[in-house]
């Protein structure tokens, strides 16, 4: 008896602990006090996402942005849905005689100008340490696979165009000629970023008149690559940050918000101009790097905006090799936590706001799409929405930093299976049999939007 | 890698290491003498017009970036990047706001794209004689450009007979004015001769090659559209989209002769052209606060002096007429 009223007293001393707790937790989490003591105590540096280990691994890891999962809609709304009958495996058969299996789906495509091995782009990582450290893993990798990779901007400037200014951290020139050196049969290629302070030092026409690259331009391997915007900031500029020495030795490049010189702090933001736009500016860039540059494929990355399809339009009445849409979802390595909660639409969104004008011809200009994309599934869910391809940034990186050219080499792989399987289980082998006959919506409002099927209907 | 274009590159390097043994022939003789004929008509012509002559800057913070894929010479100036000359556009600005008509004889330097090696056409370093007039318009740059190319071609084609018969060359004379064809008409006439090309760009080597073929005298492509030329040709009000801008072509598949416009001088209108054509304004710091301050309208043309010399001696290649030429990709003397 006295043992039960004791377990029943230590019951109740327990809940008035726990209620008190889950009280205060209710009180802490009903306001963002640790967002604002965290700017109290840490200044700017509080902005940009960082991580308890080390800053560089938040690069590799990316924010959490999926902190609320129900947020936003992402691609896993779509589902893809196999027929049973399946008159295009009849046509296949006809011409292997025998029954195909998912190893007969045949990836190669053309992006942008390039003959690729599957519809994939390594996306254009640009002078971060974490990322252009184990960029030439990634470039001889993806270069292997036959799948085109961007060199990002600000990688001649911070690092070097032919020689390192740090022994530990590859130059611009090895990015492009390392993945050069490994392609096979001529599938893939590189596209070259130019911010507005690499214009500076005229990255396009130092590559354009390189001795070393021309062989390659010769062959229409190369693309110019105009950021108009990326996903996680559309509408800010270029943002890393960087130790007080660098800052140092690049403080007349770029904006620095305070003296790297005077600075009491470790690491700095390097900010750079996000370049300004109307439709003639937009539309004359376009002339102008057709004219200075006629054998170079030209392509353009636009961040999440609202005016995707007018900006569309103009890309293709320009006949731009290439554009490119990055979701909210991407590029979330280095932006400011403020941007990524609140700047831009998700890339299903995006899509939502271009979707008449995907899959309908566009001449020879291809679409493709990046933000928080890792799988074969994504792949092909793209696919069949008329998109020509996806571009992955961070897993490939990831992967290169796990195991080398063979960990970008082996992620790619398992992509291109997982493409492969899905594809062949809708009974098609092509990528240009895909349509959106193949996608289901989980969401009525998407499905009416992207012109797709509601499961439940 | 051993490429079509490597060979050929390696073939001219060999034909030029030994390029400054050329001017002792007669040929080089001949071709360098109706250069100075030339330029001496030009000068004087110009004299007589009231133009007057200085010396060009060649190096400075910023140069011409219109120049069509090639990259400027860059180096260190104390601490900074300065840029060697590749073209003297905007000092000619400057010194225009002074001197009302003004001229250069001008050495540019242009890192040009390998591919420019076998045009025949292009030089890496080369002299334009490069002019400004005040309260211009284009129509007045265009009779002077006429005017002027007569003058250089008949006086040649008067004083060095035993030069031209030497060289084999048959000069024919010129009178102005030159047919003028407008960028559409010049498209229109391509697309006839089974030329095609997208609306918007600079009409290609191969074609201004076929046109100055086809035409069978000098004359003049004008107004090309807004985002085929730099930021400093100024777009017609009337017209928008269209630019008050032109070339003179050469006949008989010599190609282009000189290239001339006029100029944009309001500082918003350069500013936001400039972003056009990927250029960060703070680059060109001392240009935009010399057209905020204001300068008068002008217009104004170059004319490459080596262009010239090929087409008055009936050279294959530009190079030959030049002492010590230097080609893209190519280490010669």
């Amino acid at each position: 008896m006295q043992i039960s009223n004791f377990i029943l007293k230590l019951f109740l001393a327990l809940h008035r602990v726990y209620s008190v707790y889950s009280d205060l937790a209710e009180i802490w989490r009903s306001y963002p006090f640790r967002e604002i003591i965290e700017r109290a105590r840490n200044g700017v540096d509080a902005i940009y996402p960082r991580d308890v280990l080390k800053p560089s691994i938040m690069l590799l890891k990316g924010a959490n942005i999926y902190k609320t999962p129900t947020r936003y809609a992402t691609l896993d709304e779509l589902l893809i849905l196999p027929p049973a009958f399946t008159p295009l495996r009849l046509k296949r058969m006809s011409e292997l005689l025998r029954e195909p299996i998912f190893s007969d789906v045949d990836l190669r495509h053309r992006i942008g100008g390039f003959d690729v091995g599957m519809p994939v782009m390594v996306a254009s990582m640009g002078s971060v340490q974490v990322a252009n450290k184990v960029s030439l893993e990634v470039a001889r990798g993806a270069a292997r696979m036959g799948v085109p990779m961007g060199v990002g901007e600000n990688v001649a400037t911070t690092w070097g165009y032919s020689k390192r200014i740090r022994s530990s951290q590859p130059c611009f020139k090895e990015r492009v000629l390392t993945y050069f050196e490994h392609m096979n049969d001529g599938l893939g290629g590189v596209t070259i970023q130019q911010s507005v302070e690499d214009a500076y030092g005229e990255l396009w026409n130092r590559v354009y008149s390189d001795p070393d690259i021309e062989p390659y331009i010769q062959k229409g391997l190369v693309g110019f690559e105009i950021k108009v915007g990326q996903g996680s900031k559309p509408g800010l500029g270029g943002e890393v940050r960087l130790s007080r020495e660098e800052a140092e030795r690049l403080r007349d490049k770029y904006h620095f918000t305070e003296d790297p010189e005077s600075s009491l702090r470790g690491s700095i933001e390097r900010h750079s101009a996000p370049g300004t736009y109307v439709p003639e500016i937009l539309r004359s860039m376009l002339r102008l790097m057709r004219n200075n540059y006629p054998r170079c494929r030209i392509w353009v990355k636009l961040g999440p905006f609202r005016d995707l399809p007018e900006v569309l339009d103009v890309l293709l009445s320009e006949g731009v090799d290439a554009v490119w849409i990055d979701g909210k979802e991407g590029g979330t390595g280095m932006s400011p936590y403020v941007s990524m909660r609140h700047l831009g639409l998700p890339l299903i969104a995006a899509l939502c706001s271009v979707s008449g004008r995907l899959g309908v011809g566009n001449g020879s200009s291809s679409v493709i799409v990046s933000g928080r994309l890792y799988d074969g599934g994504h792949l092909v869910k793209c696919l069949c929405l008329g998109l020509d391809g996806v571009a992955f940034g961070r897993p490939v990186a990831v992967a290169g930093w796990v195991a080398g050219h063979r960990g970008v080499e082996n992620y790619l792989k398992t992509v291109e299976i997982e493409a492969k399987m899905l594809i062949s289980a809708l009974g098609k082998y092509s990528v240009r049999d895909l349509s959106r006959e193949d996608l289901g919506c989980l969401d009525r409002d998407i499905a009416e939007r992207l012109g797709l099927r509601y499961v439940y209907g | 890698m051993e490429t079509e274009v490597s060979l050929e590159l390696q073939r001219l390097s060999q034909q030029l290491q030994q390029s400054w043994k050329i001017v002792r022939t007669p040929r080089m003789k001949a071709i360098l003498k109706i250069q100075d004929i030339a330029c001496d008509a030009m000068r004087s012509y110009l004299r007589s017009e009231g133009f007057i002559e200085l010396l060009p800057p060649i190096i400075g913070p910023v140069t011409d970036p219109g120049i069509r894929g090639a990259k400027q010479v860059t180096f260190d100036y104390y601490g900074r990047e300065y840029k060697v000359m590749s073209s003297a556009i905007l000092y000619k600005q400057a010194a225009m706001s002074g001197l009302g008509k003004i001229f250069f004889m001008s050495p540019n330097v242009r890192l040009e794209p390998i591919d420019s090696a076998f045009t025949g056409r292009h030089l890496v370093e080369f002299v334009q004689l490069d002019l400004e007039i005040a309260e211009a318009t284009y129509f007045d740059a265009m009779s002077v450009a006429e005017r002027l190319l007569c003058e250089a071609v008949n006086t040649v084609r008067d004083t060095c007979q035993s030069e031209l018969e030497y060289l084999n060359r048959n000069l024919p004379r010129l009178t102005p004015p030159f047919k003028k064809l407008t960028y559409d008409e010049t498209l229109e006439y391509l697309r006839v001769n089974g030329v095609k090309m997208r609306y918007g760009i600079e009409i290609p080597w191969d074609a201004e090659q076929l046109l100055s073929k086809l035409v069978g005298e000098p004359f003049f492509i004008i107004d090309y559209p807004r985002g085929a030329r730099g930021f400093y040709d100024r777009e017609d009000e009337k017209r928008p989209g269209i630019l008050r801008d032109f070339d003179l072509i050469y006949p008989e598949g010599y190609g282009e002769c000189a290239s001339g416009a006029e100029r944009e001088h309001r500082y918003e209108k350069v500013l936001a052209r400039m972003k056009e054509t990927g250029e960060d304004p703070r680059k060109y710091s001392w240009y935009l606060e010399m057209l905020r301050e204001g300068i008068p309208p002008s217009a104004g043309f170059g004319i490459g002096i080596e262009r010239l010399t090929r087409y008055l001696c009936g050279l294959e290649y530009v190079w030959e007429a030049r002492l010590c030429p230097k080609l893209a990709g190519i280490h010669s003397p």
